[in-house]
């Protein structure tokens, strides 16, 4: 067994060849182990991004240092790291929903929204979403944009990472912090999907 | 039209409990306590589970080579905790085992470490895109 101490960068490097080597020997599928990340996803990330979120929504002035910079603001939490140093916020508004993609490959803000999820980096996302947002988004996510709304689709790349700031629901005014955060869902600040339901 | 972004919630449960008895056997892992602080964490945990769905190795042969690697390790370093990862040991057990198997060479494996260490991450795509790449206008309803 190996004695060597590893930076992270190699272990992380480490962990990727091997997946690809079973890969390849047909061991396993990429989509097995996507399943198998998808129970557990919501460990790793996006209560980050949702923390975020939270506390942008109750506290205007810091929602204005993320709209301004989102990697600076992020430091203040103590969340930022590999993937994450030229993150954007771009704020859904009454009249603006936004998404976000990565057309070429899968940049994502690692440390708001954990893994990015097999979708988000699947060929046909990437070219559909940039095509016909509105339609994607309403027939492969079950989410209906109103059409009074537009809707802007943003390129992530590794030098500037987008994702979505969701709007506050009405009628969660005085709400605790731990009941915002159970409403702020990944897909809501990916911009595929909605903020969850005020009962 | 893209595939069902989820899986079926129910599933997912049952799933995770499985995942939750294989856990509850392994040296200083509690399946209430499993975190990720790093994606390549979970990832690792997420190819032992599906080796071992995929493989039927015996489950324990993974615990052993668990035990095996946290062990030389608190013999290498005494009782300081410096330096501890649990999923760097979680991985050695993984390669351990897969190279048991016949199915895994760690020269090969150190060789594609360094490749991939070599590409930096997205090499293609170094751009800022500082305005939306698509815009789906507001409409007014007509009636």
């Amino acid at each position: 067994m190996s004695s060597t101490v590893r930076t992270p960068e190699e272990i992380a490097a480490r962990v990727k060849a091997l997946e690809s080597m079973l890969i390849e020997s047909g061991v396993m599928t990429t989509q097995a182990i996507d399943r198998m990340v998808e129970i557990y996803e919501n460990e790793v990330g996006p209560q980050l991004g949702a923390q975020v979120v939270v506390r942008a929504w109750t506290d205007p002035a810091f929602k204005a240092r993320l709209v301004a910079d989102a990697s600076e603001a992020c430091k203040e939490l103590g969340i930022s790291g590999l993937q994450g140093e030229d993150m954007v916020v771009v704020e859904n508004t009454e009249a603006v929903h936004n998404v976000i993609v990565c057309t070429l490959c899968s940049c994502y803000p690692w440390p708001v929204l954990g893994l990015p999820p097999n979708w988000y980096k699947d060929p046909q996302y990437r070219a559909a979403i940039t095509r016909e947002p509105r339609k994607v988004l309403r027939e492969s996510f079950g989410f209906t944009v109103p059409d009074d709304v537009e809707v802007r689709v943003w390129d992530s790349s590794s030098e500037m990472r987008y994702w979505v700031l969701p709007q506050r629901p009405a009628g969660t005014e005085g709400w605790s912090d731990e009941q915002l955060l159970a409403l702020v869902t990944r897909d809501a600040m990916i911009g595929v999907g909605p903020v969850g339901a005020v009962a | 039209m893209l595939p069902a972004p989820y899986a079926d919630p129910v599933d997912q449960v049952a799933a995770r409990d499985r995942i939750t008895d294989l856990v509850c056997d392994l040296p200083e892992a509690s399946p209430e306590q499993l975190s990720f602080e790093h994606p390549w964490e979970i990832r690792a945990f997420a190819m032992a589970v599906s080796a071992h769905r995929e493989l039927g190795f015996d489950w324990t042969a993974f615990q052993q080579a668990l035990i095996t690697s946290i062990s030389g390790w608190e013999e290498r370093t005494g009782t300081s905790d410096r330096g501890w990862s649990y999923y760097e040991h979680w991985l050695a057990a993984l390669e351990s085992v897969l190279a048991d198997l016949g199915l895994l060479s760690t020269d090969e494996l150190g060789r594609q470490t360094r490749d991939v260490l070599a590409v930096p991450a997205n090499r293609n795509h170094h751009e800022a895109h500082t305005e939306p790449i698509a815009v789906d206008p507001a409409r007014r309803t007509h009636h």
